[in-house]
């Protein structure tokens, strides 16, 4: 940890304030809700690396999804994910958000979470220790302090692409793009 | 020297204020035995705040935040901080009683152009807290003014660097207890923090704050700790020579809120008026009374 460096604050202070201040919304989808509480309270202790759960999107940078993505949720999360501001981070939590884990054949949970948003890191296990959140914050600075955590540039690079997935999972969705690509362009036309 | 302070004390609030909402994270960080985040995390976070993008929801939205910041800079020039107070020769305690509340209404025309249910709930329990705390508030403010017969802050501390300090004098002495009851409504912390309750309503009137909007937000509530901390000092405790002692009774007092703090847990808002409205009023009330029959 370099937070006590003052040379690096004086070099580069924007990544320095975004590494040491990640304000977290905790998306808790079923499992995984039982590994945030100790690690945000006295038994781990996030808050002395910055790592602080926000109660709304508007005020958070990072974004951890923990466990299973049913097609219901995804619509939250989505609309939580479009709420943050820029420039923000994801992390899925456990293997279902990798590949689906023990419900990729499930009728109502998506498999790959990255298709419909774009993901930083994840962190695999099912479930993993909350440890494991301490392993996914240092590798996250290493990506910061590399430019490598861009999720938010992929997602309005590719919008197109990960609207048309969204869509394709949730059919119909009430709000309109937030970017203006040619495809957007085209949704909210043909939407009138 | 009195231009330099219109420069020094909003520095020196912003300072001081900024070092209260670090110190407090690590203050509840031992009394939970954690480590807690550095004591210039609360820069972190700012510095962070500002760097991001955020979305406004129309103009007043953008002009409440800056609204409710610039009143607490300007009752911050008010106050006698271990000096003279640059503006001590206008308004007063009058002033301030009527700036004070320029703070939270910014906060509410800004979020109510926000439209979202969480900030407006927020709202309404902001200023039903207000309510609250303001009865006693205003008893206390009657009282001193009356026992000292003047409407000036910096006349209230000299008076009481003559004599003893108010909370060590009789008569005053209800006033000081009433002061220190309402204190922790004053600051909005815990028993009384339910208008930025974030396991409640997401954290209330900042629910729909993001970047730049969300970092003026925590600069202004820092202020307020600082103006309701630093009003007791000035009024009750005599206030000080020097901005050193000023300060090191500030964090007497601050010591003092956040224990409270970490023991009580969060009351409902018509729980808190009720608290309000009973014991501080009461024994603000028995201080006034005294006040005004036995006088100096």
């Amino acid at each position: 940890m370099d937070r006590n460096q003052l040379m690096k604050w004086i070099k580069a202070p924007t990544k320095m304030a975004h590494k040491y201040s990640l304000n977290a919304v905790y998306f808790c989808t079923g499992c995984g809700v039982i590994e945030v509480p100790p690690t945000i309270t006295s038994r781990w202790d996030a808050e002395r690396f910055g790592v602080v759960p926000t109660a709304t999107a508007r005020q958070a940078n990072l974004f951890l999804i923990t466990g299973y993505v049913s097609v219901k949720t995804l619509r939250a999360i989505i609309r939580t994910y479009e709420q943050m501001p820029e420039p923000k981070y994801t992390v899925g939590f456990g293997s279902c958000t990798i590949n689906g884990g023990m419900y990729w054949d499930s009728y109502n949970t998506i498999n790959q979470l990255d298709k419909y948003i774009p993901i930083d890191g994840y962190i695999a296990g099912c479930m993993p220790r909350p440890e494991a959140i301490f392993v996914a914050v240092t590798h996250l600075w290493t990506l910061i302090d590399k430019d490598m955590a861009d999720g938010y540039k992929r997602y309005r690079k590719n919008y197109a692409a990960y609207r048309a997935n969204q869509e394709m999972i949730l059919g119909e969705m009430e709000w309109p793009p937030i970017f203006q690509t040619e495809v957007a362009t085209a949704i909210t036309e043909r939407e009138g | 020297m009195r231009i330099l302070w219109f420069v020094l004390s909003p520095l020196m609030a912003l300072a001081v204020g900024l070092f209260f909402l670090g110190l407090s994270r690590r203050f509840m960080a031992r009394i939970q035995w954690r480590v807690g985040p550095p004591l210039y995390q609360p820069l972190i976070d700012i510095l962070r705040q500002f760097t991001q993008k955020s979305v406004s929801h129309g103009p007043l939205f953008d002009l409440g935040v800056v609204l409710s910041l610039a009143s607490s800079f300007i009752v911050v020039l008010f106050m006698p901080l271990g000096g003279t107070a640059p503006l001590s020769s206008s308004g007063g305690l009058l002033a301030v009683l009527y700036l004070m509340l320029l703070g939270p209404l910014g906060i509410a025309l800004s979020g109510g152009e926000a439209a979202n249910p969480n900030v407006s709930i927020g709202i309404s329990r902001k200023l039903i807290l207000a309510v609250g705390y303001e009865v006693p508030f205003l008893m206390i403010v009657l009282a001193l003014m009356t026992y000292y017969g003047t409407i000036s802050i910096g006349e209230i501390v000299a008076a009481q660097r003559e004599s003893a300090s108010a909370i060590a004098s009789f008569p005053l002495v209800f006033s000081g207890i009433a002061y220190l009851l309402i204190l922790p409504a004053m600051l909005g912390v815990r028993p009384f923090e339910v208008v930025g309750a974030a396991q409640e309503i997401s954290s209330g009137p900042a629910a729909e704050y993001g970047g730049p909007y969300l970092a003026l937000a925590t600069i202004q509530h820092g202020l307020t700790m600082f103006i309701g901390i630093s009003l007791f000092v000035n009024l009750l405790w005599g206030g000080a020579s020097n901005p050193v002692v000023f300060f090191l009774k500030m964090l007497v007092v601050f010591a003092f809120g956040f224990w409270v703090n970490a023991a009580f847990p969060r009351l409902r808002v018509e729980q808190a008026v009720r608290y309000l409205w009973r014991w501080p009023t009461l024994i603000a009330f028995v201080g006034l009374i005294l006040v005004a029959t036995i006088g100096r």
